[in-house]
């Protein structure tokens, strides 16, 4: 339970805001790369202010301004790309990627009016076919080059924009009970009514919980019904990785959940998932992005794969949680324990200091720890992730079974052999 | 433990007959005002406590933003201990 202002305090991002300031401070995925096959600009919407997303015809440089000209107001996003910068459609004011104005066309060429107009402008940069973006102050961080996005394999990214508050999502990734009960008993419930049979590597209970502060945010563990602590969801576990991914994986399946914070009340929520597993040989291939749905034609929740149960269970609380009337129990310790992390790294923040997670050396990959043998149900368990997750939405679906199949045939000849 | 009454600012309480609103009265009334550890303010330096029930104790998970303590302040009406298996 939290009083009103903590409430407001942790689930606003739009500028000035404390946790806005905060969020301010990372890289954020806001387009894919294949965006920009037909067009050269795009609008995007981060942190609760509107950007014009641009790149330039030959170079292929991104660059990101805000979307509104500091002229007349007009969006920049319907305006002319150049290798410099971009210019307004309406007067064609010239901006480049500092958001310096560079012309004023129908001015007179008066270089003290050019500097005193200044456009809001970030940077952009590409990473595992998306384009990512920051908007903070300088000096820019490095961007994170997290395992997921720099390894070999087979990728897709299944995406879809929610009605909620970022916050809500990330609570729910240091809430492990929740897997056994949305993803187990309720999904077998499902099921049943439905006529399908629910993955099984859901519904184990659990009997031991555990979250450790780390160096990019909450390490979570987990001890499962007839697994110990030597299982690799304990001994290695995965973690939420500060302040809006959670890194999860197993049998041959790598994933970042994202969530992006659009505004208040709007989430770009992204699963971008590697397929390597052993047997096979991979390199990099091209991301296949697509739209995953969570609500049927007559409006109600799709609740019969894991991530529409869990898109249910968020939404479902409103656009922001009201969480001066959540009841908390012992099993949400780690949600109090996520609270602490943000408000420690606001103040950290306020005082001048980089948070969690900023990088600023340069680097090729930062590998995150994240458990291999998932539930103790390896086949089973890439089947389901496939089949019984969003990504039954990929166009690649089939194309991801066969490879675990064929990735699982080579392991058993492999072993039979030796 | 005297009765300090509500903190200021009485019109962010949820509205009077809502269900939950004698159990947020009285997480305003509970939590922790100042560091365990410091005898900071936990408002005015930054800090949180978010609380949990565990059966009758009710749990303050908080964080100074003064000194960095980080622990939990339990209110209770009775010990009890749960023997492990020996």
């Amino acid at each position: 339970m939290l009083t009103v202002e903590q409430n407001e305090e942790l689930t606003q991002v739009g500028p000035g805001t404390p946790m806005g300031e905060l969020l301010r401070r990372y890289w954020y995925p806001i387009a894919f790369e294949s965006d920009f096959e037909q067009v050269a600009t795009k609008t995007v919407r981060l942190l609760g202010e509107n950007w014009t997303l641009f790149k330039t015809p030959k170079g292929g440089r991104y660059g990101i301004v805000a979307e509104a000209c500091p002229h007349r107001r007009a969006s920049l996003t319907y305006g002319v790309v150049h290798e410099d910068g971009i210019r307004c459609g309406y007067h064609g004011w010239k901006w480049d990627f500092e958001g310096n104005c560079l012309e004023q066309p129908a001015e007179a060429d008066n270089q003290n009016f050019r500097d005193r107009v200044k456009q809001k402008s970030g940077k952009a940069q590409t990473m595992g076919g998306m384009v990512w973006v920051y908007v903070g102050p300088d000096p820019a961080p490095e961007l994170p080059r997290f395992d997921v996005f720099v390894m070999d394999g087979v990728r897709d990214c299944g995406y879809t924009t929610l009605p909620c508050n970022w916050l809500q999502i990330m609570e729910n990734s240091v809430d492990p009970h929740h897997v056994e009960w949305l993803h187990g008993y309720y999904f077998n419930f499902v099921g049943e009514q439905e006529g399908f049979e629910a993955p099984k590597a859901f519904q184990k209970k659990h009997l031991k919980t555990g979250f450790e502060e780390m160096e990019w945010g909450i390490l979570k563990r987990r001890v499962l019904e007839g697994s110990t602590e030597e299982n690799d969801d304990w001994k290695i576990g995965h973690p939420l990785v500060f302040p809006f991914y959670m890194r999860v994986g197993g049998a041959g399946i790598d994933q970042m959940q994202i969530r992006v914070p659009i505004d208040d009340t709007t989430t770009w929520k992204l699963f971008y998932s590697l397929h390597h597993p052993e047997g096979l040989e991979y390199e990099q291939t091209d991301l296949v992005a697509y739209e995953y749905l969570w609500r049927d034609e007559e409006g109600r929740f799709i609740t019969d794969y894991i991530e529409g149960q869990d898109i249910m269970a968020w939404v479902s609380q409103g656009p922001v949680t009201d969480r001066t009337q959540e009841h908390l129990g012992r099993s949400d310790a780690g949600v109090a324990m996520l609270r602490k992390m943000f408000k420690e790294n606001m103040k950290k923040v306020a005082d001048g200091e980089d948070p969690i997670g900023t990088v600023r050396e340069k680097h090729e990959i930062i590998n995150l720890p994240c458990e291999k043998d998932k539930f103790g149900a390896e086949r089973e368990f890439a089947r389901a992730w496939i089949t019984g997750g969003s990504g039954r939405y990929s166009p690649i679906a089939q194309d991801l079974l066969d490879l675990h199949e064929r990735a699982w045939a080579n392991r058993e000849r492999a072993t039979a052999g030796a | 433990m005297p009765e300090t009454g509500l903190p200021p600012d009485p019109h962010r309480l949820p509205p009077p007959g809502a269900w939950f609103s004698g159990d947020a009265e009285r997480h305003l009334l509970d939590r922790p005002r100042f560091c365990p550890m410091c005898g900071d303010g936990l408002d005015a330096d930054g800090g949180i406590s978010t609380e949990y029930w565990a059966g009758d104790a009710r749990y303050f998970m908080t964080w100074c933003g003064g000194c960095g303590w980080f622990g939990e302040v339990v209110r209770f009406d009775m010990v009890t201990i749960t023997e492990v298996e020996h």
